[in-house]
């Protein structure tokens, strides 16, 4: 193939001193030896290596790369369908998110304190291990822990709740046979731990999942509870924040997407005060409205909890109630069906595109 | 940091020491592409540089919650609580206070806070299989001065208190020699007392309970009403220095905040928690609300109560949040020997006006 120099995937300072030298076009390198390339282009040896590795990987036909490379947006929807959803166990919320968190996305949770964001938090790490059979992904869980309130003996009940919700829906013999496994404590064997008690800690946590990952395939979920935490305070620089954030974003999408895993990530609320009426937004600033590719928001309305679905690309944005019971996270009793979304949550939550810009107290 | 001790190629270690960078926080807070450009090195060297930064800056283990459960991990799960002194407070908190986290304690005046705190530091002082945690609690008042007769009152009653102990082991404890005052009476001397003394204290392990009487005295009075941002800036601090020492400590933190009066319906800006026709809300707003783990709220009841030809005020203490427990509520009294459940079947009776 003939390929320039400059067009090459290389760090651009070795491309400069690869021109400098002599080389123009790919195929002038292609017959060189690392210790020769190294001499007289002047890179180091390991980058001429890197070079050479290179330009053998991209010899292969043009053709073969391209199928290995794209899809068509047939076989997306098949691999979409086909990576299946961690419940919550209230139906009402799976069916607004279209069978439950979905693989392969960032999915946010906002909420005021006490509203129920932990308790869903640590429900998607029992829930992910529930068996292929009775309609579960049989994963691992990762919880990346940075307040400090993820206490076990509460997923401990919410463990035993789930093995006995599927002791009552076992049916068939594969069913029972996968029933004999679950137990409270292999339920809480595969669920990790890790503690972060500042930003740099959770920084680092996160370059170090491609490797957790690759070590622990079995991991469908990490939970990160919470991301605004870390974040909120001795942070002089709100630029930083920002760009750190936006980092981190990008990091665990990247993740998402190639593990086919859910992130789920909980953040804060806050009060914005706007034309001298406040209202609870979340945390952490405007730009951080776009990391998560999923936005739920729980929040208190009198004596009822409601959830409402603020961003998806795929699903409708709707609200529907639910509680916290002993067993965990569930459907409130009285209602069942979500209300697809009127006026009562954008008079409640303000209409955010048309959001005039304005301080905020995070 | 000393680059050498990280498990990287020397020409990686000399092109950071060439860029300048000196802390772990320094490489882990830039980005890739910038740190490419900083230190003029790959993108594959960039990967390796981080995450060989970031496995020095995470030392600890992976953990399983089968091995929290199972108490292989008394750092990150201790396993018991702290002991309200009264097993049907104790049940209502399933075992007692978290070891690790601000419990924040909200009600009116006159509701039985402080009798609280007293009776958790002088609970802190038993053995743990007692409920305590063997060691003293540093009490820090805001508002009045340190009810030093009511303590005194408490601990001669102990025996009342604590039947089931047996009298040898109360007597043997000196409790006023291991309960630390401190007075702060702006907010510069409490953030001073929180990050220089109190660490002493508990780098000694002389005390594992940490009272603050109250929160919400000093940062009420010290900003107006605009300088909202500014308070929540200075509480964000002051909760992030509690929130620090009692997760390295394994000591339980319990801030004790004062209410506001509800004076509007539901207000779509102002989180109720689940409050519905509470005519006074936990003051200091959501910013705190969030730094809490565990929110309980204090309610005077009308009507008396009465144990063995005493009597008293009754109170509602109740879970208004937290990770591991419902919300519930029980009722409580306070008596000359300190404060105790009173159990369900007991007398009903009229919440005074709210509530």
């Amino acid at each position: 193939m003939h390929r320039t120099v400059p067009s090459l995937p290389l760090a651009p300072s070795v491309k400069v001193k690869l021109i400098n030298a002599g080389f123009q076009v790919a195929s002038d390198l292609t017959d060189m030896r690392p210790l020769q390339l190294c001499k007289e282009a002047g890179i180091s040896q390991e980058e001429a290596v890197e070079v050479l590795q290179m330009l053998r990987d991209d010899g292969q036909p043009h053709q073969q790369r391209a199928a290995t490379e794209s899809l068509t947006a047939l076989d997306l929807l098949h691999q979409e369908q086909a990576l299946g959803s961690i419940v919550t166990f209230c139906s009402a919320l799976d069916d607004t998110l279209g069978g439950g968190v979905s693989m392969g996305k960032t999915t946010e949770i906002c909420g005021a304190p006490g509203v129920g964001k932990t308790q869903l938090c640590m429900q998607l790490a029992v829930d992910v291990q529930i068996p292929v059979c009775f309609g579960g992904l049989g994963g691992k869980a990762l919880y990346i822990d940075t307040e400090g309130s993820f206490l076990v003996q509460r997923v401990a009940d919410m463990a035993e709740a789930a093995v006995q919700h599927c002791t009552l829906l076992a049916e068939d013999t594969e069913q029972k046979q996968a029933l004999e496994e679950l137990t409270v404590e292999k339920i809480l064997s595969n669920l990790f731990l890790v503690r972060c008690h500042d930003y740099v800690e959770l920084l680092a946590e996160v370059y170090l999942l491609p490797d957790f990952l690759s070590k622990h395939p079995e991991v469908r979920l990490i939970v990160i509870d919470s991301i605004a935490f870390p974040f909120r305070h001795d942070f002089e620089d709100l630029s930083q924040r920002t760009r750190l954030l936006n980092g981190l974003a990008q990091q665990l999408i990247q993740l998402a997407t190639q593990h086919s895993i859910a992130v789920v990530l909980t953040n804060q609320m806050t009060t914005r005060v706007s034309n001298g009426q406040s209202k609870l937004v979340p945390a952490l600033g405007e730009s951080w409205g776009h990391a998560a590719t999923q936005r739920l928001i729980l929040r208190w309305e009198g004596l009822r909890r409601l959830a409402s679905l603020y961003k998806s690309p795929s699903q409708m944005e709707a609200t529907v109630q639910y509680q916290i019971t002993v067993q965990g996270f569930r459907d409130a009793s009285d209602e069942h069906r979500p209300t697809p979304d009127t006026s009562a949550v954008s008079s409640q939550l303000g209409n955010h595109s048309k959001r005039p810009r304005t301080e905020d107290l995070s | 940091m000393d680059w050498e001790q990280l498990d990287l190629n020397p020409r990686i270690i000399g092109a950071v020491k060439k860029a300048n960078f000196r802390t772990a926080k320094e490489i882990l807070c830039v980005s890739g592409p910038d740190l490419q450009r900083l230190t003029r090195l790959s993108k594959t060297d960039v990967q390796r540089l981080h995450c060989a930064v970031a496995a020095a800056v995470r030392k600890s283990k992976l953990v399983t919650a089968l091995q929290l459960i199972r108490g292989e991990c008394p750092v990150l799960e201790a396993g018991h609580r702290l002991s309200f002194a009264c097993p049907i407070l104790d049940g209502l908190m399933r075992g007692g206070l978290p070891l690790r986290g601000i419990t924040e304690l909200a009600g009116e005046s006159a509701a039985g806070k402080t009798q609280f705190c007293l009776q958790l530091c002088l609970s802190v002082q038993y053995p743990q299989e007692n409920g305590g945690l063997n060691s003293g609690a540093v009490y820090i008042c805001t508002e009045d001065s340190f009810p030093i007769k009511r303590l005194r009152q408490l601990i001669a009653q102990q025996p009342q208190l604590r039947p089931d102990l047996p009298p040898a082991l109360i007597r043997s404890l000196r409790f006023s020699d291991n309960i630390y005052i401190e007075h702060a009476a702006d907010l510069e001397a409490l953030q001073a007392c929180v990050s220089q003394r109190v660490p002493v204290l508990l780098k000694r392990g002389l005390v594992r309970l940490l009272v603050v009487d109250s929160v919400a005295a000093l940062f009420r009075s010290e900003f107006q009403a605009d300088e909202a941002i500014e308070r929540s800036r200075h509480l964000l601090a002051f909760s992030n220095t509690l929130h620090r020492l009692s997760h390295e400590y394994g000591a339980p933190v319990v801030c004790v905040n004062q209410v506001t009066d509800v004076v509007d319906g539901p207000n779509p800006g102002r989180c109720d928690y689940g409050l519905v026709g509470s005519k006074v809300l936990p003051a200091l707003g959501i910013a705190w609300a969030n730094q809490v783990m565990v929110r309980l709220m204090l309610r005077r009841l009308a009507g008396q109560v009465q144990s063995a030809s005493r009597s008293s005020a009754p109170r509602k203490l109740e879970v208004v949040f937290a990770p591991h427990l419902p919300r519930a509520s029980c009722l409580c009294g306070v008596w000359e020997e300190g404060v105790r459940g009173i159990p369900d079947d007991h007398s009903d009776l009229q919440p005074q006006g709210s509530s």
